[in-house]
């Protein structure tokens, strides 16, 4: 490997880094932040993050089941295959995501109220 | 024993190779909760592929490898998943080694189909469930793609040096590439 693809590396690096630290910059704001939760571009249901909440979202392809406790939100159970959006990491923050691709769901932290 | 029937007997053993590799990476539990990370290790062989015997045949492998490992050990929607990224690495990979032949390290070319490979992965489920809110999901895939690739393109490229001392390839009849 030569130097300047060790740099190239490195430049890759810092882009990724810089762009999580900018989003997460860009994102925190003081004002109240809520969960949407939809299935395949439709929002079924928008919930705020600050209360505690447990809801269970079902339909033909399955359901699942959000948590939402101390200022983060939580999949805890799910009837997919791979439970993939179970092992997620809670989110908190604007513009993260957990996926439940067998059922077609996104949860997300948004801005603003419900 | 004629080349083509040569071919194809490298061919199924880098198959055969990658499916195994597949299971092994089943078998290793991620330890971060992102979903989709993984350590490529079936890369090795598509790199390796893409060396010996060209885009056209590894393309073959890389869907023959994808499709049977998600029959045998993923769900349905880890065949889609694993398909975009697949193909979208592959494309980079070939497009690479294409543009830049010599001047690029097998290592340089592992980072960016890690890469492309969560892309891929990214486009695909965006489109599955609609939604354009994958990219912190993306950044985050992505710093470790660059870390895992590099260790897949380090593998790959000792992997060669060993590989390029036997005559394995000598009956290939294609231009080597160190």
């Amino acid at each position: 490997m030569k130097k300047n693809e060790i740099i190239i590396i490195i430049g890759l690096l810092a882009v990724c880094l810089v762009s999580i630290a900018a989003f997460y910059l860009i994102s925190s704001t003081d004002e109240p932040l809520s969960v949407r939760v939809s299935r395949q571009g439709e929002v079924i249901a928008i919930f705020p993050l600050s209360e505690d909440h447990t809801e269970t979202v079902t339909d033909a392809l399955g359901s699942n089941t959000l948590e939402i406790s101390s200022g983060s939100a939580k999949i805890v159970e799910a009837d997919c295959p791979d439970h993939i959006c179970v092992k997620t990491y809670p989110i908190s923050s604007p513009g993260e995501t957990i996926v439940c691709l067998p059922h077609k769901l996104v949860v997300e932290v948004i801005t603003g109220e419900s | 024993m004629n080349s083509k029937a040569y071919r194809l007997v490298i061919l199924s053993l880098y198959v055969a190779m990658a499916l195994i590799l597949s299971y092994i990476e089943s078998l290793i539990p991620v330890p971060l909760p992102i979903p989709g990370a993984k350590i490529g290790l079936p890369n090795i062989i598509t790199l390796v592929s893409l060396l010996t015997l060209g885009w056209p045949l590894t393309l073959l492998v890389v869907i023959a490898r994808i499709f049977l490992a998600g029959f045998l050990f993923g769900g349905g929607f880890s065949i889609v998943y694993s398909l975009g990224g697949g193909l979208l690495s592959l494309l980079v990979m070939s497009l690479l080694l294409h543009l830049f032949k010599d001047k690029i390290s097998i290592i340089l070319i592992s980072v960016f189909g890690a890469i492309s490979h969560n892309l891929g992965q990214v486009i695909v489920a965006a489109i599955v469930v609609q939604t354009t809110s994958l990219l912190l999901y993306f950044l985050f895939l992505m710093l470790l793609a660059i870390p895992t690739g590099l260790f897949i393109g380090i593998t790959a490229r000792e992997l060669m040096r060993l590989l390029s001392k036997t005559t394995i390839f000598a009956k290939l009849n294609l231009p080597q590439k160190k």
